[in-house]
């Protein structure tokens, strides 16, 4: 069972992040992490490797930075991994991300592709959904289980209020969500691994892929402006007995601030 | 010249950051609050494989460069200063002596279990009526046919109470001071060898510290861990450095959590319409406790690197040892300041750390001896 795990570093949820003067761009402080869905994605690739065998196979598309959330993946247990760098993917947005990856999965031969359900840093979630129309895999998201056999998989979904139990032939993709399983921390053996492992690096050139295909040129939309949150309102009362106040409760939660 | 972390020593301190942070960060309270050996963590944690750190990989250990384990400490000590001093205890002092003079058969029966955890080990130097002064060590070892046979009271035991193997610092003769000493290796079962009194300790709670008690203990004669008799502050001066620079990377990892306490607060906080990162006040001690951590880091790493060389370290080790903890309790004093009133409230972390910072103080050796020390060095006997 080969599986390939995308995974994308972004900065470290504490990181500092603020809107550049002029509005057209972030400043984040050099924190960084790896992203934590594309954890659950490559726990679960390790976890399959460990019943059915093969090997783990990890991709990322970003700077020479990301190596870093790669030797962690390594020393998590991945058999392999390799970075997509080239100058030219900076500021590639969804669409030709997914294009470059896609490029990048042709050459490999696989029977499953885990990634996370969304990277926390855009939070688009949409580039698993492109990799597969790229190459025509059938795709299940927001996965937190999944069963492996007989060239198979069944997996369940979370839905608004149910969980759906999808049967797909493989090779397909799947993304993970939280709940399908706890990352696992690292031994010192595979630290050891990670610390010397050469991870090699593919280009523009290596994907088969023209200069203006891949960065905003061959992008498909275009981010205008940063535009600061709304700040947090001041806290707010609930009059009331302590039964109604809770309804009252519920329903702002449901309905105005519809988080949940 | 060139200060930068390694590629591979960034990885490591980003995997052991991002480890404690799960696993040790959240029952560091529990630990202070329970002051009891956090067997449950320990088990976990040291499963991972970490308390061989500095032993060659032909025997299970990461054989890490200096440098790389100061990067260790400082982080586990963030997580709990506590539970950092156990692990230290396995991966250094307590295990040294026996990976260095042990016997195979002793390394299978005590130095590769502790490497996994499995053996809890300690190191006895400090008795009730000497600590820096280890010419005025009382507990005794006698040659008895092919037995040793130690006699005496050990205080300030780290792991004490729950040591399966203890490094026991002891003369073989008196009149001889500092050049009668010797390290032996006594295992917990032993007859005669008993923990004694638990000390209730002000900070690095979790760590159980206490009296070990050597009544007529009879060790085999392979039990004496040193090439030659007598040597035995000899063969400590090969770890003195490090033991000094680990104290001063701990320093560092509790003065860290500290002031991540700071910024968060700092940043949070609002008084008079603004978050108090906004008074100037509050800024300096920000770029007052940076800077000297900054310096304490450089002095930690340089001296590390030395020892790495095999350069000679014995001052920087001072220094850095001196430095970082001096900053240490400058920053967790800060911290408290910056937090005002919450500070003193048990139920925030600041009031932690200004606690644990206190016992880097005198582990090891107190300032004022450590300052004659330096002195003495820089001036030479005049």
């Amino acid at each position: 069972m080969d599986i390939l795990v995308l995974i994308k570093q972004v900065p470290d949820p504490e990181a500092l992040v603020e809107i550049a003067a002029g509005g057209k761009s972030l400043n984040i402080e050099p924190k960084f992490a790896t992203n934590l869905f594309d954890e659950y994605a490559l726990e679960e690739a390790l976890k399959i490797r460990e019943k059915h065998g093969g090997k783990v196979k990890v991709i990322s598309l970003g700077s020479a930075k990301a190596i870093e959330a790669l030797r962690t993946a390594i020393a998590m247990g991945a058999d392999e991994a390799v970075l997509i760098e080239d100058e030219s993917f900076a500021g590639s947005d969804g669409y030709n991300t997914s294009l470059v990856l896609s490029r990048a999965l042709e050459k490999e031969t696989f029977d499953i592709i885990l990634c996370g359900r969304q990277a926390i840093d855009a939070d688009r979630g949409e580039v698993p959904q492109m990799v597969a129309q790229f190459l025509g895999l059938p795709h299940v998201g927001v996965v937190v289980k999944l069963d492996i056999a007989d060239g198979k998989a069944v997996a369940e979904s979370t839905l608004e209020g149910a969980r759906e139990v999808i049967e797909v032939a493989l090779p397909a993709i799947f993304t993970a969500q939280k709940g399908l399983n706890e990352p696992r921390i690292p031994l010192i053996t595979g630290v050891m691994k990670a610390m010397k492992v050469q991870i090699p690096k593919l280009t523009v050139e290596d994907l088969g892929l023209a200069k203006d295909m891949a960065g905003p040129d061959g992008s498909k939309t275009k981010i205008l402006q940063y535009l600061p949150q709304k700040k947090r309102p001041a806290v707010q009362f609930i009059a009331g007995e302590p039964q109604e106040a809770a309804i009252e409760a519920v329903r702002i939660l449901a309905d105005v601030e519809r988080v949940i | 010249m060139d200060f930068a972390l390694t590629e591979e020593q960034q990885f490591f301190k980003k995997i052991i950051t991002d480890t404690v942070d799960r696993m040790v960060v959240p029952k560091a309270r529990e630990i202070d609050e329970k002051d009891e050996f956090p067997w449950e963590l320990w088990k976990d944690f040291t499963k991972l494989g970490y308390l061989g750190l500095r032993y060659p990989e032909e025997i299970g250990g990461m054989n890490a460069d200096p440098v790389t384990a100061m990067i260790f400490y400082e982080q586990i000590a963030r997580g709990s200063v506590g539970f950092a001093q156990s692990v230290i205890m396995n991966i250094l002092m307590g295990t040294y002596f026996v990976y260095r003079f042990g016997s195979e058969e002793i390394k299978k029966r005590c130095l590769y279990p502790a490497m996994k955890g499995e053996k809890v080990a300690t190191m006895c130097f400090t008795e009730d009526q000497s600590g820096s002064d280890l010419a005025a060590t009382r507990t005794t070892a006698v040659k008895d046919g092919n037995e040793w046979v130690i006699n005496g009271t050990k205080m300030w035991i780290t792991n004490g109470p729950h040591a399966d193997i203890a490094t026991v610092l002891a003369t073989t003769d008196p009149s001889l001071g500092a050049k009668g000493l010797n390290f032996f290796l006594v295992e917990k079962g032993t007859p005669g060898f008993s923990p004694g009194q638990i000390i209730d300790k002000l900070g690095c709670r979790g760590t159980v510290t206490g009296e070990l008690v050597f009544d007529n203990v009879r060790i085999p004669e392979e039990n004496l861990l040193g090439a030659e008799l007598n040597k035995g502050v000899e063969y400590l001066a090969e770890i003195l450095d490090e033991v000094r620079v680990m104290t001063a990377a701990m320093a560092m990892g509790i003065a860290q959590a500290a002031y991540d306490e700071g910024l968060e607060y700092a940043r949070k906080r609002i008084a008079f319409g603004k978050t108090i990162g906004n008074y100037q006040l509050i800024r300096a001690k920000f770029a007052d406790m940076a800077t000297e951590m900054e310096a304490s880091r450089l002095l930690i790493y340089s001296a590390a690197w030395k020892i790495k060389e095999k350069l000679p370290s014995r001052l920087e080790a001072g220094m850095a040892k001196m430095f970082a903890t001096e900053t240490c309790l400058k920053v967790v004093d800060e911290v408290t300041r910056i937090w005002g009133a919450n500070a003193f409230a048990n139920e925030y972390n600041p009031q932690r750390h200004f606690r644990d910072a206190r016992f880097l103080l005198y582990g090891g050796g107190t300032h004022e001896i450590l300052k004659d020390f330096l002195g003495r060095m820089l001036i030479g006997k005049s």
